[in-house]
């Protein structure tokens, strides 16, 4: 790579002190974690994160994190598209309390939940007469899970929609298409790169989110327990390689995961680089 | 299929964006509305196009009414300022997509898509670009795929938004003959939308010369640029010299150079502004008789087959300019600060209101 | 015709158009409305409400009396010390890492923004857990803390190392990408006029950064006052000592202390709201400042 002259100050200095600061209160930490799997042999290890509730835990977790972000992903565009295309009364209000999730302690959002979706709270009470069990059911996993993932999509589609040219829109419509067709022939193309970073961002928020699903989870094992859970678990009983070892697989999809996101941003950030253009 | 436009006008909160707006496009013809930016003429194509209603009158496309008929329904081939093409889409399937979202009685048989497409590209001269996204494009060649997608539905009239505008220089002057060119061979009636006089005057057969939200003038390049009907068109199109005069009786007097202004023959003594293009100005180096200004060089631009003359009038000190030919500026051999006499050849004068 | 008609002209033209040619039925927009109001309603509004209604179910004496407990007050404390030690540090941080991601080019910027990214992506879990494998009893330094009678699992070091943790990337992710937009010209003018390296710093980039810094730091705040499982699993849970506000909502709770329990949080919630009317605000100015530099560029 050519060395570009720069004559701005402080490069060393900051670069030095961001890699220092990175090391001491990330890297190293994680790769404690790394290291301390390596107590267990490669048999040992796998016996650990494939043993029967752990798998409970992963068809759980991944599950009901799939389905809460497909949740957000319809939902989501739903509520960007009338964001930026409709008026109606309290839109900045509302516009405003979509990041509630990011800003609510997720341990107020598990009580809260928990309060709302239980056999006597205000939407529970509707719903258990029915047949419908949320509160302490894979149910209420997937509910809270919805929740804190809730301002991804919607955050990440409404700059794109609010950035489209109409004149795109126009031209479909002077060529003959009708709105349904413009919609998913021109709109959600254009669209598509932001929902799936949006759905991929809140998919990895969900899978390791703790504090907002232990409460209305129930927390049985092999039903409602999540992966994070088994680690704090594990913890508790004073195994701390088993617990390290789960994480380091948790970890390593995390990872997995924050690479498809940076390749999905990417992606989008390229489509909208061109309309620039 | 002609256009007809019945007393078109629009509002856009109290800014009076077309006041009245009457004319015919007549079948086959590459119609200019021409004006500076604000005057309508965007606007007026979009209501013909029905991306936008008016709030009055009527558009009829061969007599047929389709004021109230939805964009999608008028046939028309729109052209937008910046293209929008799309984006995700290949240059095919651009030019394929009016054909592609018809109905399935009425859509093509993929063969037959085929067929067509790669007609319009063949016609546009790019059906190498087939399979190339509208990123990888340049500015002309975006352009002439966005036009041969308008022209993929057979549209009844061709509308277009500024089409050279964000263009450079070079490449503009190229695509508007070329332009004129494919229009001759399809004489499909069309309307383009300029703020550009000289892209008016080369390419339309006819221009409507707009400002304020009016039609200033309707006529031919020939006409609007020989015989502005107003003060704003003499302005708009060309450079000219503007001087303050009086009308009596058929004569106009600027100063004491006074000139024949027939049409005015009936006006007893009026206050009157008079044009006098550059290249209309005859400049003596001894006076001949006839009535003229005496003036002084000030400044001599001599690039190219033509020279421009700055000139200062010595009763006011207003500027002049004029502009002669190479030839008749060697045989004057002026210099800077030379003393003139200029003669008006030809003379338009407008009444004050 | 004056400048400002015309880019009203403009608006209102785009606009009105806009509604004509390519909008939908009236029928279809007010059944999108109320889907998506009914889906923000039954995931947003309700457990919002919810918060504040079950705070007060047994009458304000009881909320208060949840309030000035001392184990409430001594959490109350804890959790504003944590987030007011791991606020500065990522200040810092996010600053010192934008100016060199921002305005010098290196090998490996990209893998450097993808570790900044790391801890928005470990489970909060994950992250509590790495330190106790350092700082526990049978971690790294477990002996030589105890030999120096030093704690930092379960006690008030272990809940600042989590809280610094988890908010990590917040104002660094939120500079970045504003001080690559900005270029470096500004910078390198006020090196040509004789600046020094800190005047740069302080007269130039940071007015030019300073909203988009704010939104980082109250975003920060926001997770660090609230974070749960990092902290959780540090804590201990002792109370009065190692317990922090989202810790003793779960405590109550975990007794049946239901009132009190959402007393303490309708607290956390109304941080929550703070946040978020403080966050809009500072969009709202930023977006007014954007307008304001883009209406200068244009004459």
């Amino acid at each position: 790579m050519s060395k570009k002259t720069n004559v701005l100050p402080g490069f060393s200095l900051s670069l030095g002190y961001t890699l220092l600061y990175l090391s001491l209160i990330v890297l190293i930490p994680l790769s404690a974690a790394l290291i301390k799997t390596t107590e267990l042999s490669f048999s040992e290890f796998w016996h650990v994160v494939t043993a029967p509730r752990v798998m409970a835990s992963y068809k759980l977790t991944f599950g009901a994190s799939f389905i809460g972000a497909s949740i957000n992903a319809v939902f989501g565009l739903l509520t960007a598209w009338v964001l930026v295309r409709y008026d109606f009364f309290g839109k900045k209000f509302i516009d405003a309390l979509v990041d509630l999730p990011f800003a609510l302690p997720t341990a107020v959002a598990g009580i809260a939940l928990t309060a709302v979706y239980a056999k006597n709270g205000w939407i529970g009470s509707f719903l258990e007469p029915n047949g419908i069990h949320v509160a302490f059911t894979p149910v209420g996993v997937v509910i809270a899970l919805t929740f804190i993932g809730l301002p991804f999509v919607v955050r990440t589609v409404q700059p794109v929609l609010e950035d489209l040219e109409s004149e795109t829109e126009e031209a479909a419509a002077s060529l003959g298409a009708n709105r349904w067709q413009t919609f998913y022939k021109i709109i959600f193309p254009a669209l598509l790169p932001a929902l799936m970073t949006g759905f991929a961002l809140a998919f990895a928020r969900a899978i390791g989110e703790y504090g907002s699903v232990i409460f209305i989870a129930g927390n049985m094992p092999m039903v409602s327990e999540i992966t994070p859970l088994i680690i704090i678990t594990k913890l508790e009983q004073y195994d701390y390689t088993g617990a390290t070892a789960v994480a380091v697989v948790m970890l390593l999809i995390s990872f997995l995961l924050l690479l498809a996101i940076n390749g999905l941003q990417w992606w989008s950030s390229r489509r909208n680089a061109e309309a620039i253009e | 299929m002609s256009i007809e436009i019945n007393n078109i006008s629009k509002q856009f909160g109290k800014f009076h964006a077309l006041q009245n707006i009457n004319f015919n496009v007549p079948s086959g013809e590459l119609v200019a509305l021409l004006g500076p930016s604000g005057c309508g003429k965007t606007t007026l194509l979009r209501i013909i196009a029905g991306l936008e209603s008016a709030d009055d009158g009527r558009i009829a496309f061969h007599g047929d009414d389709t004021t109230d008929k939805n964009v999608r329904e008028r046939q028309v081939g729109f052209v937008f300022q910046h293209y929008a093409l799309f984006r995700h889409m290949t240059v095919f399937e651009n030019v394929a997509f009016g054909l592609r979202v018809r109905p399935k009685a009425t859509r093509p048989s993929e063969a037959e898509i085929r067929r067509r497409v790669r007609e319009l590209l063949g016609l546009v001269q790019l059906d190498w670009l087939a399979d190339r996204y509208p990123p990888q494009l340049s500015g002309g060649q975006r352009q002439r795929i966005a036009l041969a997608r308008a022209l993929a539905v057979e549209p009844k009239v061709l509308l277009l938004d500024e089409p050279f505008g964000a263009l450079d220089a070079k490449v503009r002057k190229d695509l508007r003959r070329w332009l004129r060119r494919l229009h001759d061979e399809l004489h499909i009636t069309s309307v383009f939308v300029t703020h550009d006089q000289e892209e008016a005057l080369e390419v339309a057969d006819r221009i409507v010369v707009m400002n304020h939200g009016k039609v200033e003038q309707i006529g031919s390049p020939q006409q609007v640029y020989d015989q502005p009907a107003s003060p704003f068109v003499y302005q708009f199109l060309g450079n000219v010299n503007e001087f303050e005069s009086r009308v009596n009786k058929g004569r106009a007097s600027i100063n004491e150079v006074t000139v024949d202004s027939v049409e005015h023959q009936s006006v007893d003594d009026a206050a009157a502004l008079a044009y006098i293009r550059p290249h209309d100005i005859e400049v003596l180096k001894e006076p001949n008789g006839a009535p003229s200004f005496s003036a002084t060089v000030n400044y001599i631009h001599s690039l190219g087959p033509l020279v421009r003359l700055e000139l200062q009038r010595q009763d006011d000190e207003r500027i002049i300019e004029a502009e002669l030919t190479r030839e008749r500026f060697l045989q004057l051999q002026l210099i800077e600060g030379s003393q003139v006499y200029l003669q008006p050849k030809q003379v338009r004068v407008f009444l004050k209101h | 015709m004056t400048a400002i008609t015309v880019t009203q002209h403009v608006r209102y033209q785009t606009k009105v158009a806009h509604r004509r040619a390519t909008s939908e039925p009236a029928w279809i927009r007010w059944t999108l409305i109320a889907s998506a109001l009914a889906f923000l309603t039954l995931f947003l509004f309700v457990p919002l409400a919810a918060v504040f209604t079950e705070a007060l179910r047994k009458g304000w004496d009881t909320y208060l009396s949840a309030l000035i407990d001392p184990d409430a007050l001594s959490a109350i404390w804890l959790t504003l010390i944590a987030a007011a030690i791991a606020l500065p540090l990522n200040l810092v941080f996010g600053v010192a890492a934008a100016w060199a991601i921002a305005k010098f080019e290196f090998r490996g910027k990209s893998v450097l923004i993808t570790l900044i990214d790391l801890p928005f992506a470990v489970s909060p879990v994950v992250a509590g857990l790495i330190y106790v494998l350092i700082f526990g009893l049978q971690g790294w330094f477990g002996e030589w803390l105890i030999d120096n009678d030093m704690k930092v699992i379960f006690a008030i070091p272990g809940i600042v190392l989590a809280t610094v943790f988890v908010t990590f990337p917040f104002v660094a992710r939120e500079l970045i990408p504003l001080m690559q937009a900005q270029g470096k010209d500004e910078e390198e003018a006020a090196l040509v006029l004789g600046a020094s390296g800190w005047q740069i710093l302080w007269r130039v980039t940071l007015p030019n950064i300073k909203w988009g810094l704010l939104y980082g730091m109250i975003l920060t705040n926001a997770r660090a006052m609230g974070e749960f499982g990092a902290v959780s699993v540090v804590s201990g849970h002792i109370r009065g000592m190692t317990n922090t506000m989202p810790l003793h909502v779960e405590i109550l709770y975990n007794e049946y202390q239901y009132a009190a329990a959402f007393a303490v949080a309708s607290l956390l919630a109304l941080l929550a709201l703070v946040t978020l009317a403080l966050k809009t605000f500072v969009e709202w100015q930023s977006a007014k400042n954007a307008a304001e530099f883009e209406k200068e560029a244009n004459g």
